[in-house]
C-alpha cells in the first residue's frame, strides 16, 4: 500500500449482541445471537425477528448524559454508545479530537424520528426541531458534537457499505497525511421506512435468517454502530497508543448492475476483494478468514459465493457471515464486522455462520466451528450495498 | 508516493433553476421573485428513453443528463471513479413511500419508492448507465455534500488510483421539502429555495479544460489560525477572487466576514442569488467558477460589489455551511486554452 501506514488503535460497538467490545466477543464465542421478536420497534410488522439493541433510546440517554428534552435519534444515541468506547479504547480526550477527522456512514440518519413526526412537521411546528435531525449529515454531527470538535466531519451513504467505504475514505486521509488520526465507522437504528422498504422488496426472512444456507429466505434487519480509530503508525508510537491490528489494504468497486439486486457472477464483489488484496500487497493464500457480507438472501450469498469461490479457486480460507447473530445492521455493518474480525485477530478464533444448516448448490460452504486458539494474519471484510457499492477491507495482525 | 498539485476540470454541466446543460446566465440570467422555484428541465429524451425516465424520479434523470452530458464534452466515456454528493438524495420518492407508510399504513407500500430512496442511487445509476465497475461512492453531510465529494476525487487523484473522476452535486426539493427545510433554517429569509443537478468532470489529462484545480481542504469549526494559514496555503500564488457562498441573507453572509479580513482587497463573488440555496449549491458555485475560468471573465451579476473582477489568475471556491463546515477549493486558468 502506497503512502503511510495505517493501524487501528482503538474501536467502539454497540449491537444486538452486546452493547461494547467485551460482550460482542463473548457472544462471538458463546455462539450467541441476538436476533430475536420485536420490542422496541412500533411497527406492524412483529412477525419478523429482528436484531435490536437492547435498550430503549431514554436508556440510552440516560447512558450518554443526553437532557431528555434534547432533540436526538436512536441512530445518533447508538453511534455515540460506539464513538465512547471507540475514543476511550485509543486514548483520546475531548482536546485531542481538534486534530482528528470524523467519517461516519449512514442512510437512515434520523429516519425513526421523522416517521413518528411526519404530519407534526406538515401541520404545526410542534416538532420541527427533528426536521433538522433528519439527514444523515445530521446525524454524524451531533454524535461527533456530543464528545468535542473535530478537525472536520463528514458523512458517506453509500446504503449497506456505508461503514466500510467510510473507514476507506479515511485510511485515504491518512495514507496522504490529511491527518494523523481519523475515527470511521457507521450506525443505523431500525426503522419502519426500511423495514416496510426491505418488505416490499420481499427480501425479509419470517424466521432466523440462514446466511449461505440452501434454506435461506432473506435478511434479518439489525441495528447497531461501531467505530475505529484509524492512525497514523508514527504518530501512534509518538503518543504510545498501542495498535490493535493494522488496516493493510482495501478496495471499492461498483457492481454496476441493478439498483437492488447482485450480478451472478459477483463481479463488483470480486472487484472490491481483488482490489483490496492488490493494496494490500497480498495473494488470495494469505487470507486466514473472510467475515462475509451474507445478508441470508438467496440473490447476495449466490453471487458473493461466485465472487469468492472466483478470487479463492480451491483454496478458500473459512468463510462466515455473522448476520445470524447481529442481523444486518445495513449502513453500520460495515464497522461493525471490522470490530468482529479485530476480535477474532486480537482473541485467536473464528466467528461462527450462526443459522446455517445445509450447503447450497454452488456455493460455499461457511465455517461453523471457533478454532479457539487459531492464529489469525490477515482477514477480509466484505461490505455490499445497494446500488453495487462493493467494498472490501483487509484487517492484518500487528506483531 | 505521486503528489498530484493539479487536475483538469474537463467539463462542468448543470440543471438548475437558470437555463440548462449551458451557460445562458452568464448573459441573460433568469431571475425570480418567487422564494421556492423548481429547476428547469431539459427534453431528457437525448439521454433517456422514456421508459426508463418514467421509472426514475427527477434527481435521477437529472443527474444522468448532466453526467453523460459532461462526460461526452471532456471527452471520456468511462470515468475510473463516480462521486456524488447529495444532502436528501431522491427526496420526492422517500416522501412517497415516507407519506404513504404514515397516513396508509405498513400495507401497501410500494418497493421502487424505496428503492430510489437511499442516497447512493446517483451513483449507481451512473455506474450502472456508463458500465463503470470503478470507485464509486456517495456523500450527504448537508449542504458540504458536494464539497466531501470532491474532496474525496481529489483524494483519489492524488494517492494514484484514478486518472478521471465523474463529480457530481444533485438535489431534488420537493414542495412539502422546501417547507422543511424552511422551518429548520437550512434555506433563509430571502433565499430562493431551489434545486440543482451538477456534474463535474476531473483528469489529469485532456484539451479544452475549463480550469485546474489546484487543491481541496475540508475543516471543520476551523480556529482564526487555522483559516488564516489555509488561505495563505490556497492563495500562495495569487488569486483575483473568492466565489463564496454569500445569498444577501444577513446570517449566512456573516460566515464568509474572515475573508473581508483575511483576504483584504479581493474581490467577492457569489452566485446563490441566481442559482439558489439547496444541499448541492456548492455544487453550482464549483460550476460557476469554472465557467468564468473557462471564459476567461467574470459576469458583474456575480460581483458582490457590482464592480468588474478579473479572473486571469484564478478563483477560490470558499463554502460555509451553518457556520462550522468549511470547505476551500482553487481553481486555476488552465495553460492550454
Amino acid at each position: 500500500m502506497t503512502g503511510r501506514s495505517v493501524l487501528i488503535t482503538g474501536c467502539g460497538i454497540v449491537s444486538a449482541i452486546g452493547q461494547d467490545c467485551g460482550q460482542v466477543l463473548d457472544s462471538l464465542l458463546r455462539v450467541r445471537t441476538g436476533v430475536g421478536p420485536l420490542k422496541y420497534l412500533k411497527t406492524e410488522h412483529t412477525e419478523f425477528p429482528v436484531g435490536e439493541v437492547k435498550l430503549s433510546d431514554e436508556e440510552m440517554e440516560r447512558l450518554m448524559g443526553i437532557a431528555p428534552d434534547t432533540p436526538t435519534t436512536r441512530t445518533a444515541l447508538m453511534g455515540m454508545i460506539a464513538l465512547h468506547e471507540a475514543l476511550g479504547n485509543a486514548g483520546l480526550k475531548a482536546d485531542d479530537l481538534k486534530e482528528c477527522g470524523f467519517v461516519n456512514g449512514t442512510t437512515v440518519g434520523g429516519m425513526d424520528k421523522s416517521e413518528q413526526y411526519y404530519l407534526d412537521f406538515i401541520e404545526n411546528d410542534s416538532r420541527n426541531a427533528y426536521i433538522s435531525t433528519h439527514d444523515c449529515g445530521s446525524c454524524s454531527e451531533m454524535i461527533a458534537d456530543r464528545f468535542g470538535r473535530f478537525k472536520m466531519i463528514t458523512t458517506i451513504s453509500t446504503a449497506c457499505s456505508s461503514a466500510a467505504n467510510a473507514i476507506e475514505m479515511a485510511a485515504d486521509m491518512i495514507r496522504l497525511g490529511e491527518a494523523d488520526i481519523v475515527v470511521a465507522g457507521g450506525t443505523e437504528c431500525i426503522t419502519k421506512f426500511h423495514l416496510n422498504g426491505f418488505n416490499s422488496l420481499m427480501i425479509l426472512d419470517h424466521e432466523q435468517c440462514r446466511p449461505f444456507d440452501a434454506g435461506r429466505a432473506g435478511l434479518n434487519l439489525g441495528e447497531g454502530a461501531a467505530y475505529v480509530v484509524l492512525e497514523e503508525a508514527g504518530h501512534a508510537a509518538a503518543r504510545g497508543a498501542k495498535a490493535l491490528v493494522r488496516l493493510s489494504g482495501y478496495g471499492n468497486a461498483c457492481d454496476a448492475f441493478h439498483q437492488t439486486a447482485s450480478s451472478p457472477d459477483g463481479e463488483g464483489a470480486y472487484l472490491a476483494m481483488t482490489k483490496a488484496l492488490k493494496e494490500a500487497g497480498l495473494k488470495p493464500g494469505d487470507i486466514d478468514y473472510v467475515n462475509a457480507h451474507g445478508t441470508g438472501t438467496p440473490n447476495n450469498d449466490e453471487s458473493e459465493s461466485h465472487a469468492m469461490m472466483r478470487l479463492f479457486g480451491d483454496d478458500l480460507p473459512p468463510v462466515s457471515s455473522t448476520k445470524g447473530m447481529t442481523g444486518h445492521t445495513t449502513s453500520a455493518s460495515g464497522a461493525i464486522e471490522t470490530v468482529i474480525c479485530i476480535l477474532a485477530l486480537r482473541n485467536g478464533f473464528l466467528p461462527v455462520n450462526y443459522g446455517f444448516c445445509n450447503p447450497m448448490e454452488n456455493g460455499i460452504v461457511p465455517n461453523m466451528d471457533l478454532h479457539k486458539g487459531c492464529k489469525l494474519r490477515h482477514v477480509l471484510c466484505n461490505s455490499f450495498g445497494f446500488g453495487g457499492n462493493d467494498s472490501s477491507l483487509v484487517i492484518s495482525a500487528v506483531e | 508516493m505521486e503528489q498530484k498539485t493539479s487536475v483538469k476540470v474537463l467539463s462542468a454541466k448543470q440543471i438548475t433553476i437558470q437555463n440548462p446543460l449551458c451557460e445562458d446566465w452568464m448573459e441573460n440570467p433568469l431571475s425570480y421573485s418567487q422564494d421556492y422555484v423548481r429547476a428547469v428541465d431539459p427534453d431528457f429524451k437525448q439521454f433517456i428513453s422514456a421508459g426508463d425516465a418514467r421509472r426514475m424520479g427527477k434527481l435521477l434523470k437529472r443527474a444522468l443528463a448532466t453526467s453523460l452530458s459532461a462526460l461526452q464534452e471532456g471527452g471520456i466515456e468511462n470515468p475510473d471513479a463516480i462521486i456524488t454528493g447529495t444532502g436528501f438524495g431522491s427526496i420526492e420518492n422517500t416522501e412517497l413511500f415516507l407519506d404513504a407508510l404514515v397516513r396508509e399504513g405498513e400495507q401497501l407500500l410500494k418497493p421502487t419508492q424505496f428503492m430510489q430512496s437511499t442516497h447512493n442511487t446517483a451513483s449507481s445509476l451512473i455506474g450502472i448507465h456508463t458500465k463503470c465497475h470503478g470507485y464509486n461512492s456517495t456523500y450527504s453531510q448537508k449542504g458540504f455534500s458536494f464539497d466531501s465529494a470532491l474532496y474525496d476525487a481529489w483524494m483519489q487523484f492524488r494517492i494514484g488510483r484514478i486518472k478521471s473522476a465523474l463529480v457530481g452535486g444533485h438535489d431534488e426539493m420537493s414542495p412539502v421539502f422546501s417547507g422543511f427545510v424552511r422551518k429548520a433554517g437550512h434555506v433563509k429569509e430571502g433565499e430562493i429555495c431551489s434545486e440543482a443537478a451538477v456534474s463535474v468532470l476531473l483528469a489529469e489529462d485532456g484539451d479544452n479544460a475549463y480550469c485546474t484545480l489546484e487543491g481541496v481542504r475540508l475543516l471543520d469549526a476551523p480556529s482564526e489560525g487555522a483559516l488564516s494559514k489555509v488561505l495563505a496555503d490556497m492563495t500562495a500564488d495569487g488569486i483575483d477572487a473568492v466565489m463564496t457562498g454569500m445569498s444577501g441573507n444577513g446570517e449566512n453572509d456573516s460566515w464568509y466576514g474572515f475573508l473581508e479580513t483575511m483576504l483584504p482587497g479581493v474581490p467577492l463573488l457569489r452566485y446563490k442569488p441566481l442559482f439558489g440555496v439547496n444541499f448541492s449549491s456548492s455544487a453550482t458555485g464549483f460550476y460557476a467558477a469554472a465557467c468564468c475560468l473557462r471564459k476567461g471573465c467574470v459576469p458583474s451579476v456575480l460581483s458582490v460589489s457590482g464592480q468588474p473582477v478579473e479572473c486571469g489568475k484564478g478563483i477560490l471556491v470558499v463554502n460555509v455551511v451553518e457556520g462550522r463546515h468549511y470547505s476551500f477549493s482553487i481553481l486555476k486558468p488552465s495553460c492550454g486554452r
